[in-house]
């Protein structure tokens, strides 16, 4: 990681985010878009919730035979005549892709959208080579120019909105202004076609890879993908030690679901199947063909008997549109490369602890859970990341803050007994406080009960009202 | 692969190898049956249906004689100059060439090339206003068409081109994805490259607006093969 965020800085971030009212309406559109269809096309297809069945058992049943299936995958690999890299950490993936790039004096780098390579910050090390690699996925090209990272799995311009990247084409490439999609598109297209045409090296992410034959699943819906695995003459895959399953008759369970949830389409526009480099005579395709492999964190993921069924995830995003943290703050305030709630537990692990903060920005309600097309348990791993974090493996850091809160609780329990001392002090803290509150609520208050309204606003205390007669409890 | 060792020995160690159960081997196969049985008409009808959805276009289940024709009368409606087109699997591609030539269009024929040719025919399919390929299998559930690429049938006819169109036979209009992939076999999708296309190239990353045409195809047309003349 070329940073390494603190809690403080995402505090910060995220208190930026939520006050930037035009950010929160792109998100929340992208978002009710998002389930609009996916409701649509789960509501078509009455297979949805058994298809998911059969993936998640599929994918843990994967990752509980993960051993065997690398072998059986690099062994078929290389029998298609694929060169396979095992990547013990980013840096030796990152290593090895610039040295093979370098080696064969590569000029033109495309990328298809892939966030492995977001993870192991492969643009930055290329372009430390020398090399500049462009990003073909339509939103990654314009987040690309404009010097950021994706701040969305599958949408990554996602906190953009067309009149920005109209301006962002007119100051690049000085042509007349349009916020139009279709003209920008346009546009994106005619430059990269160019691109494409003469690249020499190819990068792309992988979504699935089939032990059974040794074959590699690209899923998108530009192009982009194909066009970058079939138009240089070297092209490199790049996946996480997770992303194999055992058989061919396994993946149509993982198709039917995944472009459903992750854009509320029956089938994405292109599933690619690659195994293996150009045959004799062809026209597309490589002459070489490279997978790395990566762990990265990943298989001490598998350790943990709780947190290894985060490796199930298929990274549809749709975990981040309904998660009512990210559609408040969206991707860039998470400062880590997989945002959202799946984010919050891959990234500390992949990247060492550096953001274990990130657990705790949840809410814990549970939405990630219900929409999770492979049916992960993010809001239990959650609480077991938060427990490790704090509890876990090392002392309190604070004892005397939490001798005291002991102390306090044990008081609050002797006065909770008698209700008319209770009844009598919340009378007088609603009198006190009343002078305070804007709208029913205080924003500020006193004392060690400043840190409750630091983050939030405190309801007003009310004066007690006397039920009305045979009303002495709210019905229901 | 100096670290394949190591990587696998600490994937050995997460897993505490030895305690876990053999189900690897039926685990995965209760799963969702493969349609076969359903009746042609109602597969190309929902087929047509689904590809109209994705924003394809359905040109019809037409006779070989009559494709010839329609795919002439395609070519002039899009204002084509060029149509780049490969060998068929089932469908006599030559005839539909020759055709094309006789009405004026230029034709570029894929064949297999050797590498250093390999630039120049990918540019001329480029170039190509239409590029139409066989498909090997249709998929009724989701309008999608599914290609195997060979050295006369590349994977950038149905890429390159602004407009892309299918033709497939009807009996390989399949029920759904998992039908493909098991009439394919292991075998069938390992020997070449496999790409299922659904509709035209489409992006949806400016305000989730979806766009046509980004990368691939703009228009993708589809036409079904009635197999008999008579």
């Amino acid at each position: 990681m070329a940073e390494t965020p603190k809690a403080r800085d995402f505090f910060e971030s995220s208190r930026a985010a939520v006050g930037d009212h035009e950010l929160r309406r792109k998100l929340e559109n992208a978002s009710a878009r998002h389930l609009d269809h996916f409701a649509q096309v789960k509501a078509e297809f009455p297979a949805y919730d058994d298809e998911r069945d059969a993936a998640h058992r599929i994918k843990t049943d994967a990752i509980a035979h993960l051993d065997e299936l690398l072998i059986e995958l690099a062994s078929k690999l290389e029998a298609r005549g694929c060169k396979v890299f095992f990547a013990e950490d980013a840096a030796e993936a990152r290593d090895y892709i610039v040295k093979l790039a370098k080696g064969h004096g590569a000029k033109n780098v495309v990328k298809g959208k892939s966030m492995t390579t977001e993870e192991i910050e492969l643009n930055g090390a290329l372009e430390r080579a020398g090399i500049d690699a462009v990003e073909t996925d339509l939103g990654e090209y314009i987040v690309q120019l404009r010097g950021e990272r994706p701040s969305h799995i599958i949408t990554p311009a996602i906190h953009l909105s067309k009149e920005d990247i109209g301006q962002l084409f007119t100051d690049k490439f000085g042509i007349e202004y349009t916020a139009e999609p279709e003209k920008l598109t346009a546009e994106a297209r005619s430059r990269l076609r160019a691109i494409f045409l003469n690249a020499d090296f190819g990068v792309t992410g992988v979504n699935f890879a089939i032990a059974e034959t040794g074959t590699l699943v690209i899923v998108e819906n530009e192009g982009n993908g194909r066009l970058s695995s079939t138009m240089p003459e070297t092209f490199v895959a790049v996946m996480g030690i997770e992303k194999v399953i055992p058989r061919l008759e396994d993946l149509s369970h993982f198709l039917e679901i995944l472009a459903r949830t992750a854009s509320g389409q029956k089938l994405t526009t292109y599933t690619s199947f690659i195994t293996g480099p150009r045959r004799e005579g062809e026209l597309d395709g490589p002459g070489e063909m490279h997978v790395v492999i990566l762990d990265n964190g990943r298989s001490s993921m598998i350790a943990d008997p709780v947190l290894r069924e985060a490796l199930n995830c298929i990274r549809c995003g749709a975990c981040l549109n309904v998660c009512p943290i990210y559609r408040r703050i969206g991707g860039h305030a998470y400062r880590s490369v997989y945002p959202g709630p799946i984010g919050s537990i891959i990234s500390p692990n992949l990247f060492g602890g550096a953001a274990g903060y990130l657990p705790f920005a949840s809410t814990l309600c549970g939405a990630c859970k219900d929409i999770c097309p492979v049916k992960i348990d993010i809001p239990r791993i959650l609480l077991h990341l938060r427990w490790k974090e704090s509890a876990g493996e090392r002392p309190p850091k604070w004892p005397r803050a939490i001798e005291r809160a002991r102390r306090g609780a044990r008081r609050f329990a002797k006065m909770a007994r008698h209700p008319r001392t209770v009844r009598a002090l919340g009378e007088l803290a609603a009198m006190v406080l009343k002078p305070f509150a804007h709208n029913g609520y205080l924003r500020r208050m006193p004392g060690p009960f400043g840190n409750w309204t630091k983050y939030r606003d405190f309801p007003r205390p009310r004066p007690h009202k006397r039920p009305a007669p045979g009303r002495e409890r709210p019905p229901g | 692969m100096a670290d394949v060792h190591k990587i696998i020995a600490s994937v050995k160690d997460a897993l505490g190898v030895g305690a876990r159960s053999d189900s690897h081997a039926e685990a995965a196969s209760a799963t969702v049956p493969v349609a076969q049985s359903a009746h042609r008409a109602a597969l190309v009808s929902t087929f047509a249906r689904e590809l109209e959805e994705v924003g394809g276009k359905f040109l019809g289940i037409l006779t070989l004689a009559e494709v010839t024709n329609r795919i002439v009368t395609l070519a002039g409606e899009i204002g084509a100059k060029t149509v780049a087109l490969g060998q068929g699997v089932m469908s006599d591609m030559d005839a539909i060439g020759e055709a094309l030539e006789r009405a004026d269009f230029r034709i570029v024929r894929t064949i297999p090339v050797a590498d250093t040719e390999r630039a120049a025919m990918r540019e001329r399919v480029a170039n190509a206003d239409l590029g139409i390929a066989e498909a090997d299998f249709a998929i009724a559930s989701t309008g999608t068409i599914a290609v195997v690429s060979t050295g006369d049938r590349p994977s950038s006819l149905t890429l390159l081109p602004p407009a892309s169109l299918a033709i497939v036979q009807i009996d390989r209009v399949m029920a759904n994805l998992a039908a493909v992939l098991a009439e394919l076999g292991p075998a069938g999708v390992a020997a070449n490259r496999l790409t299922l296309i659904t509709g035209p190239s489409r992006t949806a990353d400016i305000e989730k607006r979806i766009v046509l045409g980004v990368h691939g195809p703009k228009s993708i047309h589809v036409i079904v093969v009635w197999p008999r003349d008579d």
